[in-house]
């Protein structure tokens, strides 16, 4: 693929990134993920995604809740776009979601949009009432080394646990 | 809004701080960012539970940001009498640039470098 050809497929693929106007939203809207082609797919490889604004409410109280998500998943044919990804992480700011439920939230959400070999999602939350919730949430697609992966590391997590103070 | 007064010894050096502000940008893009507050009390401080309810009410209005540390600075400077009293607001980086701004008496931001401990 020429470098000219490259650059107009990737223009075409995502809508959001360069539009000149971004539309913020404020409510759960995951129709505003896209993705483009992974054009490596002979290669399996991590893709890492952090995202330290992260916000959303509680449910109960509606008070504000901050946290950083980790994404980590290895790509198959679609991949996430990441200007679209901060929009639509943007749009749970209104959102009543308790920590455990927005992490599976969004991992099957992201799962839905790519339909990766493997994907992590881990959510690191501030703390409230003097504790942090760290819920992860993981997901392989069923072929046999990725799902070792996935048992690998569930067993594994937190094996060393943050040092807190 | 107003922030309740309440007593505190005259002369003591107050520090607050959150990681937590959020506001949006005149884009209505959200801003992310740490404020600290400092200042010497002449006797009085201001009740937290306010300034929660207060830093809370920024998520949905849009501020240019570098008006931001003013803002914060002219809310507590009309609720209690202080002395030296100092915002500094430590902005998450937007498109590889990041800011801080400040408003009022300088001071030395004290930084926990874990955001888990309390």
């Amino acid at each position: 693929m020429t470098e000219k050809s490259y650059q107009e497929t990737r223009s075409k693929e995502v809508k959001s990134l360069g539009s000149g106007e971004t539309e913020y939203r404020y409510t759960y809207a995951p129709e505003l993920l896209e993705t483009f082609e992974n054009v490596h797919q002979e290669n399996d490889y991590w893709v890492t995604l952090n995202a330290d604004e992260f916000t959303s409410l509680c449910p109960k109280t509606n008070q504000p809740d901050f946290g950083t998500l980790i994404i980590n998943y290895i790509p198959n044919v679609n991949m996430v776009e990441s200007k679209s990804l901060k929009l639509y992480l943007f749009s749970f700011m209104n959102s009543g979601e308790f920590h455990e439920d927005v992490v599976n939230k969004i991992g099957k959400d992201l799962v839905k949009l790519m339909e990766p070999k493997y994907l992590e999602v881990v959510g690191l939350f501030y703390p409230r009432g003097n504790i942090s919730i760290h819920p992860t949430f993981s997901y392989a697609n069923g072929e046999k080394e990725f799902e070792e992966i996935k048992k690998h590391r569930f067993i594994n997590r937190n094996i060393n646990p943050q040092r807190v103070g | 809004m107003k922030l309740e007064k309440l007593n505190a010894k005259e002369g003591t050096d107050i520090q607050y701080l959150s990681k937590e502000l959020l506001f949006l940008a005149q884009s209505g893009q959200p801003y992310r960012g740490s404020v600290y507050i400092a200042f010497k009390s002449v006797g009085e401080t201001f009740n937290m539970l306010d300034f929660k309810k207060y830093i809370t009410s920024l998520r949905s209005q849009k501020f240019l940001a570098e008006d931001i540390a003013f803002e914060i600075y002219e809310t507590i400077n009309s609720s209690i009498k202080t002395a030296n009293l100092g915002v500094v607001v430590d902005l998450t980086a937007r498109g590889g640039l990041q800011q801080r701004v400040a408003f009022g008496s300088e001071f030395s931001v004290i930084k926990k470098e874990n955001i888990f401990q309390l």
